[in-house]
């Protein structure tokens, strides 16, 4: 009975979604001519090789022009570390011996993994430095590098991803993040503001801080996914 | 370029319509389902559906990706829409940190109740 | 440096991520410290900026930079300047009250006073963003910090009601994101007054498929039946200061953005009267629900889905006399409501059921405490001279002025049923007779002034309400004026 009741359910959100979405026309062009500048989309195609001096429209809007959008989710992300450490906290009494529940994997997968974990940090790495050149960006390439952790936490039974590190990165990172933008407070501007020179456009240093940021952003990422990762994977089941 | 004209509707079809079939599997694992972690996993596919239709408006006809590469600096009129793509990144990585909250409530009451199933842990009233 | 909006948001930001590193290598004290001093930092600059708009009007700041609507912007008009300050001030107090409530483990606090400043600063952010998305993100924020700290207790049921909590929380923010989707491919901007300015060039049916999922989205948070069921286990088995936070700050912020969405976005006339009978029915079955409670704060919770329905009531009216209605009972309600909590929490502290019956005979034992419950329960349903009277009666007068005779009598009913389930309990503490054996937790000293300036608040007011009609009369001319709100963001834009 209550299945048909879901079903029913079903159908009509699907129908309705199907006939809003009937009335979007896929692949229409809704920027119209970016040079008129009617909507925000055009205004940031059209401007932001030269006044930012990013060749990654996509970073600069994440970065700059809705940075703060960028800052609220670093803080999401802050706080669902707090907000899992707080509901899987266990009182002294309760700690025990930290053991992974998985079995030993294979030597195949032990030795690959030991090998590839540096060459996916590496490509993470180079993902959110050149955020502004290349598609990527901080958040590409935090879990890119998370994914190398994941790799590592699951053949090994004793890979503990250091904690006291974990916290420091992470925090000196969101406090970068937030320095920038009070700076930008400080020297008269508005927060958040880029206040180091544009420079050249397709230059590894260009774009002001938006590079600096985004770099702030993938560690940050990176140690908090990892941090969740590593958090979930060492829960000992009841005995 | 008739050939696209005619394949248009398909696409159409067919972008919009799984990004509209993930998102009513995921409401069905909700609603249906009657074990934790499928729910979440429902959760999480409702998003994914979400995530996708929102990239697929900002598509743009015969469009390429908004990245002013050496050589292609006067290309404006041929990007797609960047602004959604920005909005989706935002939106994943929290959609990811709810999945976690919900996955160590999940964890919690398994050892609360031993058992994860959502028809035995019903103590307060619906 | 100038005092401007954004450090409601920044300065919280900056010690929420310090605090982890201050209270491993300097002192473990200061995990509980630092979030007090930004809060009161936070009342500070609702000092500041709550004078500067007298003058100014409205305060729309830039962030990065771009102005509107290449950027975001934060918007400090008297509605959300209002509301902000509002929030900032009952979260202090609430910080102040749970310093050291001795429920909360010295492992814990620390997080939980992040949790709690960061949901206080994300309530905050909801009302001052003047963007759409911004909106959604510090929507997740508050959600976030709200899932975890329903669930904090292990003992209780918390996990299982924040579960639930988070499965109607993440179906409201789906919502919200389609409709920002939709909106999005329409207009092409996500900035607040562009899109209020640009909102009669979209068809009508999409105009209506948005606003349907903008209601389902934010209705979900401000509790509008029938989407409320996740608000009485969540109130219920946080703990008590947060049950507070819940009601005074949490449910604010939802029912800003549901009112932002039809006043500003859209001002569709049919909408106003969706909001009158969404309001009345939510009133009515909440407040009857809550009479059939025995669980304290279940009640409590009921209460408060009764009085945001009210409030929606007054919004629906319309007329300036009704908003400054709405605004007086949100003001009110965030004050009295804290204080029904904060009085409950130690109330009913040792007891296992929290049921009403455990309450007998503590007016002998905890006098001051139950005084000032009897003080929140008086002035919340509507008896002079405390503050819920006048708010109830600019209500009844812009009914009256409608002749919306149903409307009233509906009102004066409900406020009838209010005084039963109030007054059961207030006879409770002082005549019941006593059944368990409870031993009495005394509140410290802390908590008693955080409950003793609500209570004081509620009396000045309630005398003197003048002091907050003066300042709600230009919230309302404002929110009704739309131009005015789309003029002063979109060409003024300082810095």
């Amino acid at each position: 009975m209550k299945k048909v009741l879901v079903l029913v359910l079903l159908v009509i959100v699907g129908y309705f979604l199907t006939d809003t979405f009937n009335l979007i026309p896929f692949g229409e062009n809704r920027i119209g001519n970016p040079q008129d500048e009617e909507t925000v989309a055009g205004y940031y195609l059209n401007n932001t090789a030269e006044k930012t001096s990013v060749a990654n429209t996509v970073t600069a809007i994440v970065v700059n022009y809705r940075g703060f959008d960028t800052l609220g989710e670093v803080t999401v992300l802050f706080l669902a570390t707090t907000g899992l450490g707080s509901i899987l906290f266990r009182r002294k009494e309760d700690e025990e011996e930290i053991e992974r529940i998985n079995k030993p994997s294979s030597s195949l997968m032990q030795t690959g993994s030991r090998v590839l974990f540096p060459l996916i940090a590496l490509l993470g790495i180079y993902v959110f430095i050149h955020g502004h050149l290349t598609p990527g960006g901080g958040f590409q390439g935090g879990a890119i590098i998370a994914t190398g952790f994941l790799l590592m936490l699951i053949s090994y039974k004793n890979f503990k991803a250091g904690h006291t590190m974990l916290n420091w990165v992470e925090s000196i990172a969101g406090i970068t993040f937030v320095t920038i933008g009070l700076w930008g407070l400080l020297t008269g501007g508005t927060f958040l503001e880029n206040t180091l020179p544009a420079g050249e456009l397709n230059n590894l240093i260009s774009g002001g801080v938006i590079p600096i940021i985004y770099i702030a952003v993938g560690f940050k990422v990176a140690a908090e996914l990892t941090g969740v990762l590593d958090i979930l994977l060492n829960i000992k089941p009841k005995k | 370029m008739q050939d696209f004209e005619q394949y248009n509707s398909i696409i159409t079809t067919g972008v919009y319509g799984s990004a509209i079939a993930l998102i009513l599997i995921g409401l069905y694992a909700v609603l249906i389902k009657k074990h934790l972690i499928k729910i979440v996993i429902g959760l999480s596919i409702i998003d994914a559906g979400v995530h996708l239709l929102f990239v697929a408006i900002g598509y743009i006809k015969g469009g390429t990706a908004p990245i002013f590469s050496p050589g292609n600096e006067d290309a404006a009129q041929q990007m797609v829409d960047p602004v959604p793509q920005a909005l989706v990144l935002t939106a994943i990585v929290i959609g990811f940190a709810v999945t976690a909250v919900a996955l160590s409530l999940v964890i919690r009451l398994y050892k609360h109740h031993n058992t994860a199933r959502i028809d035995q842990i019903k103590s307060l009233k619906w | 440096m100038v005092i401007s909006p954004v450090h409601y948001i920044a300065v919280p930001l900056l010690a929420a991520f310090t605090i982890p590193l201050l209270s491993k290598y300097i002192h473990k004290e200061l995990a509980r410290i630092v979030p007090g001093i930004v809060l009161l930092y936070s009342v500070f600059v609702s000092i500041v900026l709550m004078m500067q708009v007298s003058e100014v009007g409205v305060i729309s700041e830039k962030i990065a930079g771009w102005s509107a609507p290449w950027g975001i912007n934060l918007v400090f008009s008297p509605f959300s300047g209002f509301l902000a300050s509002l929030m900032s001030v009952v979260g202090f107090l609430i910080w102040l009250y749970s310093y050291n409530f001795k429920k909360i483990e010295q492992e814990q606090s620390q997080k939980y006073h992040i949790l709690q400043m960061m949901m206080v600063t994300g309530a905050i952010g909801i009302v001052l963003t003047g963007d759409i998305f911004n909106l959604f993100v510090f929507m997740e924020i508050t959600a976030i910090t709200a899932y975890s700290l329903t669930s904090f207790y292990r003992e209780r049921d918390g996990a299982e009601a924040g579960f639930k909590y988070l499965l109607i929380g993440s179906f409201a923010s789906v919502m919200i994101l389609l409709a920002v989707m939709i909106l999005y491919t329409q207009l092409g901007t996500l900035n607040m007054a562009e899109i209020a300015q640009k909102s009669h060039l979209m068809p009508t049916s999409i105009k209506a498929t948005v606003l349907v999922l903008f209601l389902i989205g934010f209705g979900i948070e401000a509790e509008m039946f029938p989407l409320n069921g996740w608000a009485p286990d969540a109130y219920s088995q946080a703990p008590g200061p947060i049950g507070a936070a819940f009601a005074g700050i949490v449910v604010k912020a939802g029912v800003y953005a549901l009112i932002r969405v039809i006043f500003t976005l859209f001002d569709i006339h049919g909408a106003y009267d969706f909001l009158i009978y969404g309001g009345l029915i939510t009133m009515i079955i909440a407040e009857t629900a809550a009479v059939a409670q025995t669980n304290l704060k279940r009640m409590l919770a009921y209460s408060s889905i009764g009085q945001m329905g009210f409030v929606l009531i007054a919004f629906g009216i319309g007329t300036k006399t009704a908003i400054v209605g709405a605004l007086f009972l949100m003001f009110n309600h965030a004050v009295i409501k804290s204080l029904l909590f904060m009085s409950g929490s130690y109330l009913t502290y040792n007891s296992v059921s929290k049921k009403i019956s455990a309450l007998a005979g503590l007016g002998k034992k905890l006098p001051i405490v139950s005084i000032l419950f009897g003080l929140g329960a008086f002035a919340i349903v509507g008896l002079p001279p405390f503050s819920g009277f006048w708010s109830k009666l600019y209500v009844l007068t812009a009914a009256a002025d409608q002749n919306m005779l149903l409307l009233i009598m509906a009102i004066l009913a409900v406020s009838v049923i209010e005084i039963i389930y109030y007054f059961r309990v207030v006879s409770t503490l002082y005549y019941g007779k006593q059944e368990e054996e409870i031993e009495v937790q005394k509140p410290s000293i802390n908590a008693m002034v955080s409950m003793l300036v609500l209570g004081a608040t509620i009396i000045v007011v309630g005398v003197y309400p003048d002091i907050v009609t003066n300042f709600f009369d230009s919230a309302a001319d404002m929110l009704l004026d739309k131009a005015s709100y789309i003029q002063a963001v979109l060409t003024q834009n300082i810095n």
